[in-house]
């Protein structure tokens, strides 16, 4: 905890009225500053901040992500809540913008000095806040799906890595239309990173990679790119590519003829593509995936499954995301945890956690994606049920295989061992794999 | 790799993209001194109004189309006179307190540029709060054309053709109507024409709604080749304001050739090495070309001209 | 306007010194301006005992980025979309030098280097710019272009062949590993990050405060001091003349492309120092300074606050982003955008001249030394 901080709220308490008062329209910031010694209110609650995109660039993948989290709250709030105390929410919306997130995170850290925290969508916000996540060892829960390779004390990034996404759509691909591969990918640390395990997996699989071109995020008129993947003429391709003006990809390849299949960890499970554009765009094309609101599992879409009590909730909520299921259960995994350690100070919490918080085991309605969902003490990442979800040219999503991935990269190949060894790094492909080079 | 069909296509394809994003903004600035940052809104309101007239009215795309440009130009007359002119604030002010409120924001190129930008942040945020996140999409008309191992969208070769029919149109409109000559001698000489009866009032009005309506036009046109979102329009800031400003002084020959010489270059660097490259030849072009030509290529034209006139 | 007499006879040194900072260019030229200054100040040096310093001090630091668009642009003519990209420059030759050499020493040098980096950037562009003829809003359209081109690229160098000796340059995702910021050479140093100070201070105890807030505040006064200072020289009334008429400043003798390209320069060390401090605030830089958006905040800010005004700057600095960071909810862009657009069209030339406007009014006989008005806005030299 910022020791500044705690003291000048202690002074705070003490001392009143403040001299200042020429200042006082611009101290409104803190907006706790009626909170006093937070030791005693503390221990009657639990206090969550929840900083997901409601306006700006990433709105229509945050904005999921913040709901579910609130579903979560509700629900534990109605069932007793977290060893009976109640959750306390503290949501604002960083509009997408890396600037409001850090001064957003100190204030969720310092203010109103919260027990665990859930923020940011992209790579680039993650790493924006870190240091100051880091730096006031807070616990912090990252869950979008990403490209791997963090191992941070306190960061947990439950969502599914680019090897387990890739991992489970590249085999399928390869077995069923053969072994040449075109990558697409957005021309970012995301995309270039899940570039190099594409190579890697390719050389796992037996496979090869053709050609590959990096767009920029920026892009979105994809004629030369189509010829370029016609010239190369691959069996399949794989496409990493993100966000609103890269989603004309897939609406101009549609019209212009390109009906090579293509393997994706990006499109449909988190701007539901397959909803919004006319068909057939995301005709053949298949997501590599944790989560989508069409998995079959009874956890899922059975009565008064997930999806059902998602869209109760929010009846007008266009799609229940990938990104949104990861925020669910993680919730859930923060309470046993915190039920388990039986306090909230958070170096207790985080040492439960990393004794292996594991969720449905007993078919519970907390893991919609599959039987069970188990965290890895070791590097903070979750051993994911993965499935490959194919699109048809009516925009019907189906499951064509489905089965356990665990995180290997920083488990198997870096070694990353946190109870063991606290540190805050990225690790890269490039580093431990020739192939990625 | 370099095959000539794909990049005379893809060539068309940056000159539609640069014309179409640009025109609407050329207008308005060439005219009126005004620079429009809500420039992407605007392709926004063209572009939702398209779209949804086709979903939810479930008009042809061609008519939804025409719908999404006049809508848009409607918009444009209704920002004219709130913010560009000020004239509803100002009857308001003249009703109340008998003094105007504001001053018109024609030729205050940074003003102009605060209340606009302004006028974006609302009119993102707004689509966002009134249509989600999102809305649904149109398909692309009229399927592909086939050539050896490529093909090729039909939809963006038309596209091609419609923006090369759209300078036409404006150069006709600027050069051959009563409007048009009147606009360009307010461009001119302000005092005068409005001295010779001139009402540049009006004439400004009609060049935002011009403006405007091209603005809607564009986006009408690139709905259904694009995902649509409330931040959509942001895609075409750049190449509008590179080619407006690399065009120089005279509207349609300055959009028309900043389009073929911008394209050019993007559709050779993104044909040889790609998306990335492309993308940093089509700004590095800009900047040198402003640094050698100052007053973008058409001011550069007329410096010719009067030094060849001056010689002979 | 070159004769600056006070009534008072400028005898004492208190009123000469004074009057150097005094003058046409600045309002605030009277005794109740020198006495709300001096409240202000002793006021910001209290807020950290009342308020949320850490947060504020972000203010601080951007408001030197307003200061450098007031100063090129307010004062000189020159209308920069691109302060950004040396602000930025100023963020990365921080980050690069100072994870590469990561004593005090280093990253005082590191410091230096960050403001350096940013006059140079101004200087390559500026010469090529402004010897090359550019002028008006086509200087505005080529440094954005040039904040366009810097995002794009800074944005893809996520690969491991983007590391400038230790430092990888982090592609969007930025640069993490920044070291905390001390200023000195070895045992002699301090640390300004993350070393809360116990502070005993009478009426309100023992207090922690945050040493990084008040070497912000240090150096914004004292650039905003420096900024007066120059504006009122000689060479500021030169910079003011070639904003007014550049023609007519040419032909009285003055090297008109040498002072654009020099106040350019300033501007671009100010913007770079201005970045430094972000950098060092955040422990972070990432490509996200290059934007579209930020580059248009400081226009903003100095629109706003009143272009002709250096008080200005940093007065809507302060306000806009506080108000970008605190304000939440649904339509929290709407009430932002509105209040911008309600601004520029109700007070065109800027709030703090308006407000100084206001107060001159009401007070129908100055006793003190002003300086004449500054001419009516004229529109016509600046765009």
């Amino acid at each position: 905890m910022n020791r500044s901080s705690v003291s000048r709220r202690q002074f705070l308490g003490a001392s009143g009225a403040a001299v200042v008062a020429g200042l006082a329209g611009c101290s409104g910031g803190q907006g706790q500053s009626g909170a006093t010694t937070d030791t005693a209110s503390s221990a009657d609650v639990v206090k969550i901040g929840v900083l997901e995109d409601q306006s700006g660039n990433f709105a229509l993948v945050g904005a999921p992500k913040h709901k579910a989290s609130m579903l979560a709250i509700e629900e534990i709030n109605a069932n007793g809540g977290i060893d009976g105390k109640q959750i306390e929410t503290y949501a604002t919306d960083p509009q997408s913008d890396n600037q409001r997130y850090q001064e957003l995170t100190r204030e969720m850290i310092n203010e109103n000095d919260v027990d665990v925290l859930w923020a940011g969508y992209s790579s680039a916000t993650r790493e924006a806040i870190r240091p100051t996540i880091d730096r006031n060892e807070q616990l912090y829960f990252y869950t979008t799906q990403y490209e791997g390779g963090v191992c941070d004390k306190y960061t947990f990034a439950v969502g599914p890595t680019a090897r387990q996404q890739l991992g489970i759509v590249l085999p399928y691909l390869r077995e069923e239309f053969g072994p040449k591969i075109y990558t697409i990918a957005a021309d970012y640390n995301f995309g270039q990173l899940s570039a190099d395990w594409v190579k890697v997996l390719a050389d796992e699989n037996d496979a090869e990679v053709v050609g590959e071109e990096f767009i920029p995020l920026s892009e979105s008129s994809f004629g030369s790119v189509i010829n370029n993947i016609q010239d190369a003429d691959p069996d399949f391709v794989m496409s990493m590519l993100v966000g609103a003006n890269h989603t004309a990809f897939y609406k101009q390849k549609a019209s212009a003829g390109l009906d090579v299949p293509i393997g994706t960890s990006t499109a449909m499970a988190q701007g539901y593509e397959h909803r919004r554009l006319d068909p057939p765009a995301m005709a053949n094309i298949y997501a590599g995936v944790n989560y989508m609101e069409e998995v079959p599992t009874e956890s899922n879409t059975g009565d008064g499954g997930f999806v059902d009590r998602y869209y109760e909730k929010y009846p007008d909520a266009p799609y229940l995301n990938e990104e949104a299921e990861t925020n669910y259960f993680s919730t859930y995994m923060y309470k046993k945890a915190v039920e388990q350690a039986g306090t909230l100070e958070q170096p207790e919490v985080i040492e439960a956690l990393e004794s292996g918080i594991e969720l449905g085991t007993e078919r519970a309605p907390e893991a919609p994606e599959g039987e069970t969902i188990k965290l890895d003490g070791a590097t903070h990442h979750v051993d994911h049920h993965m499935w490959v979800m194919k699109a048809d040219d009516q925009h019907n999503v189906e499951a064509v295989k489905n089965e356990q991935i665990p995180e290997q990269f920083l488990s198997e190949t870096v070694g990353c061992n946190l109870p063991e060894n606290p540190e805050t790094t990225q690790y890269t492909p490039v580093d431990y794999f020739e192939e990625a080079e | 790799m370099v095959n000539g069909i794909n990049l005379a296509l893809q060539f068309l394809d940056s000159f539609a993209f640069i014309v179409l994003a640009a025109a609407g903004l050329a207008i308005i600035f060439g005219i009126m001194g005004v620079i429009n940052l809500a420039h992407g809104e605007f392709i926004l309101v063209g572009a939702y109004a398209t779209t949804l007239s086709a979903t939810k009215l479930g008009l042809p795309l061609a008519a939804a189309m025409l719908v999404g440009t006049l809508v848009t130009a409607a918009f444009g007359v209704v920002v004219e006179r709130f913010v560009i002119s000020g004239a509803v604030p100002n009857w308001i002010g003249q009703r109340t307190v008998g003094r105007d409120f504001v001053e018109p924001l024609y030729d205050r190129l940074a003003d102009s540029m605060v209340a606009t930008f302004g006028l974006s942040l609302i009119m993102v945020q707004g689509a966002r709060v009134v249509f989600g996140n999102s809305i649904d999409t149109v398909g692309t008309p009229f399927g592909n054309i086939a050539y050896g191992a490529f093909s090729y969208s039909t939809y963006r070769i038309v596209l091609s053709g419609v923006s090369i029919a759209l300078l036409v149109g404006v150069y006709y409109i600027f050069t051959r109507t009563e409007y048009g000559m009147t606009a360009r001698a307010t461009i001119q000489d302000e005092e005068t024409a409005r001295a010779l009866g001139v009402d540049t009032e009006r004439i400004y009005m009609a060049t935002f709604a011009i403006g405007s309506g091209l603005a809607g036009l564009t986006g009408a046109l690139f709905a259904p080749t694009l995902s649509m979102q409330p931040t959509l329009g942001d895609q075409f800031l750049v190449e509008a304001f590179v080619a407006v400003v690399v065009g120089g002084p005279s509207v349609v020959l300055g959009t028309a050739l900043s389009g073929g010489v911008l394209g050019a270059i993007q559709a050779v660097f993104t044909n040889l090495y790609g998306t990335f490259f492309g993308r940093i030849a089509l700004l590095a072009a800009a900047m040198v070309a402003l640094r050698f030509l100052p007053d973008g290529i058409t001011g550069f034209i007329e410096t010719v001209q009067s030094r060849r006139q001056e010689g002979e | 306007m070159a004769t600056d007499a006070p009534p008072d006879g400028g005898q004492s040194l208190a009123a000469r010194v004074r009057a150097r900072f005094e003058g046409p260019n600045t309002i605030g030229n009277s005794n109740g301006f020198w006495v709300g200054f001096l409240v202000a100040v002793a006021a910001l040096v209290a807020f950290p005992l009342v308020g949320n310093a850490e947060q504020f001090s972000l203010f601080l630091v951007l408001s030197l980025l307003g200061l450098s668009l007031s100063v090129v642009w307010g004062y000189t003519g020159v209308l920069s979309f691109g302060q950004v990209v040396f602000f930025g420059l100023g963020g990365y030759t921080f980050a690069v030098v100072s994870i590469n050499v990561s004593t005090p020493g280093g990253i005082t040098a590191a410091v230096l280097a960050g403001v350096v980096g940013g006059g140079i950037g101004a200087a390559v562009l500026g010469y090529f710019m402004f010897y090359g003829g550019v002028r008006d809003v086509y200087v505005t359209i080529i440094t954005l272009v040039a904040t366009m081109v810097l995002h794009t690229f800074m944005a893809q160098t996520a690969g491991s062949e983007w590391t400038i000796g230790e430092a990888a340059l982090g592609g969007f995702n930025g640069m993490p590993d920044i070291p905390l910021l001390k200023l000195g050479v070895g045992a002699a140093s301090f640390q300004f990050m993350y070393n809360a100070i116990p502070v005993w201070v009478p009426g309100f105890g023992t207090v922690e405060l945050d040493p990084f807030y008040y070497l912000a505040l240090v150096l914004l006064v004292g650039t905003y001091l420096g900024l007066r200072a120059l504006v009122n020289s000689d060479y500021g009334r030169a910079m003011v003349a070639v904003r007014e008429d550049e023609d007519r400043t040419r032909m009285f003798g003055y090297n008109v492309k040498r002072i654009k390209l020099v106040v350019f320069i300033l501007g671009g060390a100010l913007a770079g120092l201005s970045g430094v401090l972000y950098a060092a605030r955040n422990v972070f830089i990432d490509p996200t300074v290059f934007t579209l958006l930020f580059a248009t905040l400081p226009v903003i800010w100095v629109s706003v606050g009143g272009r002709k005004s250096l008080l200005g700057a940093i007065i809507a600095t302060i306000a806009i982003e506080y108000i970008r960071v605190t304000l939440g909810g649904e339509l929290a862009l709407v009430m932002l955008g509105a209040l911008l657009l309600g601004t520029i069209l109700f007070l065109p030339n800027g709030i703090v001249p308006w407000v100084h406007k206001q107060i001159r009014q009401n007070r129908p006989a100055p006793a003190d030394a002003e300086g004449p008005e500054t001419p009516d806005p004229t529109e016509a030299s600046e765009s």
